[in-house]
């Protein structure tokens, strides 16, 4: 009986039905079968109002659209090239830098693409890339930058394991420390790779009054990272702070002082945001009921005996971890993998000795890849549509990056004090 | 109808616009009020709260509306015109009984509460607050029997 339920959900989330509606399909069937009143449904989503971290979600979510509906990006992607444009393979790095940076502030994956990448893209090509490695590039950078503070998937993380309550208690600001030399990892191959295959690449020589003239002209942004990364590491900013602090900043360099978004446009922005921010909250609270039924019914034990039944140690468990998420990546996007996944794999995860804050890094760098791996990686469709070339051309452009980026995912994953060395030190 | 859709749309963005400029407002205060004065405004952190289930909720809605909600798009993509149409009716019926549901069971939840008379901050009941939730999920309920009745999802979600 059981079986056959599982079997039809997972037969009509693959249809294509809304998630959030499966999830609390099988959390209601779950409290129903257990005898108890269904208004408990409720008493799980009204737990979104009792969370002071989510105030981040939607107010990230926003300074993210502002920023990327202004000409951010163009800025961003000049003031790169001035300073790292005189290197081989330099404008590639540019495209890596921006991208990562812009991804870890406006989080959901595919805005970097089409935001950046339409200037990126012409750029590379101008310069004589090749277009496969320029089309990799844009690509694979679309979700670099995933592990970067203040990402919201890293902050999602953060709160789905607060909310288990198992294992060590685990703070955000942890998890924004692991992510550092990971992340950090990821860029500097992905940079090697760039300026290996590009050894005979003409460069531009560095100039300074371009630089200067860069610098000038984002003047009010170059602070922005500053303030937030500084008052989120340092501890003087809780997340949700950092996050108001983020958007008033934005609101108000972008739309009284660049003047780049006009006050009659802000309406439209902040109901293209607050649909992703719904979407998302929407999946998180029929999650939070369907992880509390699953963990009232002992599911994470169950399968945990299962496993160790087959698997005894850590590192064959870890890289069955590591094939499955990447899996799972390209099926599910990060909000709903996340919300689905951890609840069940953490405790899992604990049993054989791994720490959460690694299992998060883990997790999200799997995903990262999952964004780009045939056939139904999701940003090589943004990038197929976007740039107008045959997803085919895409799988074969992102393949280098793809097995360089998995070798990273590897390091990862056997090398904990990788993840775990900074957290450590606080 | 184009007319009444469009009044409901100026509702649902002013509603967005100034729940998150409430937010904004009301989460820049208490940074400032913390830094400089060392203090915050009591009732502050959990209004935040149930502003953010709000905003939530009014994005679910709308998210709704558009067919813009989050899903697993993997088998629709080699299916015939004829049959994504049909699994897209299916998979609307599907989350208008699931949402039909939710709005029932919060719906009594939420007269359970107002039965005990709880509050939230000072005089404001908590009902108030929980409210949202049969409201949201009976709008999702009502947007998703159009859907079904539409039929196709919309391209590019």
């Amino acid at each position: 009986m059981t079986i056959v339920i599982v079997l039809l959900l997972l037969a009509i989330a693959l249809l294509g039905a809304p998630l959030f509606a499966v999830i609390a399909a099988s959390a209601m069937i779950g409290f129903y079968r257990e005898e108890l009143d269904l208004s408990i449904m409720a008493i799980e989503f009204y737990r979104l109002a009792e969370m002071p971290i989510l105030l981040a979600i939607p107010l990230f979510t926003f300074a993210g659209y502002l920023l990327s509906e202004s000409r951010a990006p163009t800025r961003l992607v000049r003031i790169t090239q001035a300073l790292l444009g005189w290197m081989h393979g330099g404008l590639a790095i540019v495209a890596l830098a921006a991208c990562a940076l812009f991804t870890a502030f406006t989080g959901a994956s595919g805005v970097t693409i089409i935001a950046l990448g339409a200037l990126l893209y012409p750029a590379l090509m101008k310069a004589g890339y090749k277009e496969n490695f320029s089309l990799g590039l844009i690509t694979t950078s679309g979700s670099l930058g995933l592990l970067f503070a203040p990402s919201l998937p890293l902050i999602l993380y953060g709160i789905i394991v607060q909310q288990l309550g198992i294992g060590l208690p685990l703070s955000i600001d942890e998890l924004f420390l692991a992510g550092i030399l990971p992340g950090l990892l990821m860029l500097i191959v992905l940079s090697g790779w760039s300026i290996w295959s590009n050894r005979v690449q003409h460069t531009q020589a560095f100039d300074w009054g371009e630089t200067k003239a860069a610098l000038r002209e984002a003047a009010w942004e170059i602070p922005l990272p500053f303030i937030v990364l500084g008052g989120i590491y340092s501890g003087y900013f809780a997340v949700s702070e950092a996050a108001a602090v983020t958007v008033i900043y934005v609101l108000i360099v972008e739309v009284f002082i660049y003047r780049e978004i006009p006050l009659v446009q802000l309406p439209r922005v902040i109901r293209e945001s607050m649909v992703l921010v719904g979407a998302i909250l929407v999946i998180l609270g029929a999650s939070l009921a369907s992880t509390n039924y699953v963990i009232d019914a002992q599911i994470p034990t169950q399968l945990f005996d299962f496993i160790s039944a087959h698997i005894s140690d850590k590192y064959t468990f870890l890289i069955l971890l590591n094939i499955f998420l990447l899996f799972l990546g390209t099926m599910l996007d990060i909000f709903s993998a996340l919300v689905l996944m951890v609840p069940l794999l953490l405790p899992v995860a604990i049993g054989y000795g791994i720490d959460p804050v690694h299992l998060g890094i883990i997790f999200l760098a799997n995903m990262q890849i999952g964004y780009f791996t045939p056939p139904v990686g999701m940003n090589l469709f943004i990038a197929s549509f976007r740039f107008n070339r045959p997803v085919s051309q895409l799988y074969r452009s992102t393949l280098p990056f793809f097995f360089l980026l998995f070798f990273c995912v590897l390091i990862i994953t056997y090398w904990p004090s990788l993840s775990l060395w900074l957290p450590g030190r606080m | 109808m184009r007319r009444l859709l469009n009044s409901v749309r100026y509702i649902e963005n002013g509603l967005l616009v100034l729940i998150l400029i409430a937010m904004i407002g009301l989460a820049g205060s208490q940074i400032m009020l913390r830094n400089l004065f060392d203090s915050g405004i009591g009732w502050g952190d959990p209004i935040l709260r149930v502003l953010v289930l709000w905003i939530g909720m009014l994005g679910a809605m709308i998210a709704t509306q558009q067919d813009k909600h989050i899903r697993i798009d993997l088998l629709s993509r080699y299916l015939s015109p004829t049959w994504r149409d049909r699994a897209a009716r299916l998979n609307n019926l599907f989350a208008t009984v699931v949402c039909s549901l939710l709005a029932w069971h919060s719906g009594r939840f939420v007269y359970f509460e107002w039965q005990d008379g709880n509050t939230l901050v000072n005089n404001i009941p908590i009902w108030v607050a929980e409210f949202v939730l049969p409201f949201g999920f009976a709008v999702m309920a009502l947007h998703f029997a159009l859907l079904m009745l539409q039929g196709k999802h919309e391209e590019g979600t």
